[in-house]
């Protein structure tokens, strides 16, 4: 889902980079690759991680040095909810 | 067709379509909620008013009719009456159509694309014919606007070439045809009834996209 050209990217649309990041790595990764993957620099990608555990929808596993994020069922729910909300808006070709 | 079955039928198909139209609105707004696109609030707006509209517009006329059964002569204030609920029912489809037009050209603006002249000029050359049938009544505003949705709706599935923005370019297409046999059916009544089994089906087809769209997984 994240986007090839450059463009505005909304609040919504930047959690769900995140989150379909994870999703494609079965559900759990760790910062770097959420960075590749959602096209973030590190700042806005800890502050995106940051509220997106508040929400609900990451967790956070640290072991040793490692830090590990993990996609929650209110995640995984959030995804499939939005891919649904983004095919009907571009029925009538409006871009989320 | 008695025309007891003709009202029934006409009746049934009003209902059917507001249900659907508040479906869609609904789903709408779901989506507006989960990205708050203004674009998707404009089309819960008028998915709901249209829907809204339609349902009114289907219970005043079982009213009215209920009301002519038991008196032997119409009373001139009822003919009044039932003028200003159409009229109400036109204003409340204009709203409608307007929510829908500020979707399309919201989202014009914000792509900013090229490719956007050329719908504006295909459209352009799509409504002098629109035009020839020029009557000054809101119905023709009416055709004139869903005219202008159903072609921002058939520009957009050419871009997308996707089975759910070509149900949408169906359904408000369908839209357009039956606002054009209201129109006519001053020249013969059973168009009304053609025109309902039109718009039925334009809500149909955003049906099938709504139940489409909702088996998606991710």
């Amino acid at each position: 889902m994240p986007r090839e050209h450059k463009e505005y990217r909304s609040k919504t649309r930047i959690y769900v980079d995140v989150l379909d990041s994870l999703l494609k790595r079965g559900g759990k990764s760790g910062p770097t690759r959420l960075l590749l993957g959602a096209n973030l620099s590190h700042e806005r990608l800890t502050k995106h991680l940051t509220q997106l555990i508040d929400l609900g929808m990451v967790s956070e596993e640290t072991g040793g040095n490692d830090r590990v994020f993990k996609l929650t069922d209110k995640g995984r729910a959030f995804i499939l909810e939005f891919v649904k909300v983004e095919k009907f808006a571009e029925a009538f070709g409006i871009t989320i | 067709m008695s025309p007891q079955l003709l009202a029934f039928l006409v009746f049934i198909m009003e209902l059917t379509s507001s249900f659907i139209s508040i479906l869609v609105g609904y789903q709408a707004f779901k989506g507006y909620k989960a990205s708050s696109a203004k674009g998707l609030l404009f089309l819960h707006l008028g998915f709901m008013i249209l829907g809204i509209g339609i349902f009114l517009r289907a219970i005043t006329a079982v009213f009215f009719v209920l009301i002519i059964r038991t008196t032997e002569t119409i009373p001139s204030s009822l003919v009044g009456l039932s003028n200003f609920a159409g009229m109400i029912f036109t204003i409340t489809q204009l709203v409608a159509y307007s929510l829908f037009i500020a979707t399309y050209v919201l989202q014009a603006k914000s792509l900013r694309q090229q490719n956007l002249e050329v719908e504006g000029s295909i459209a352009a050359a799509i409504f002098p014919v629109v035009r020839l049938f020029y009557i000054p009544t809101l119905e023709l505003l009416a055709i004139t606007m869903l005219g202008f949705v159903a072609v921002s709706s058939l520009m957009n599935w050419l871009h997308q070439r996707n089975l759910n923005s070509a149900l949408v370019f169906l359904g408000f297409g369908f839209m357009f045809l039956s606002h054009l046999l209201f129109l006519f059916m001053i020249f013969d009544e059973l168009l009304l009834f053609f025109g309902q089994v039109m718009q039925l089906i334009g809500f149909v087809c955003l049906l099938i996209m709504l139940v489409k769209v909702n088996k998606t997984r991710a």
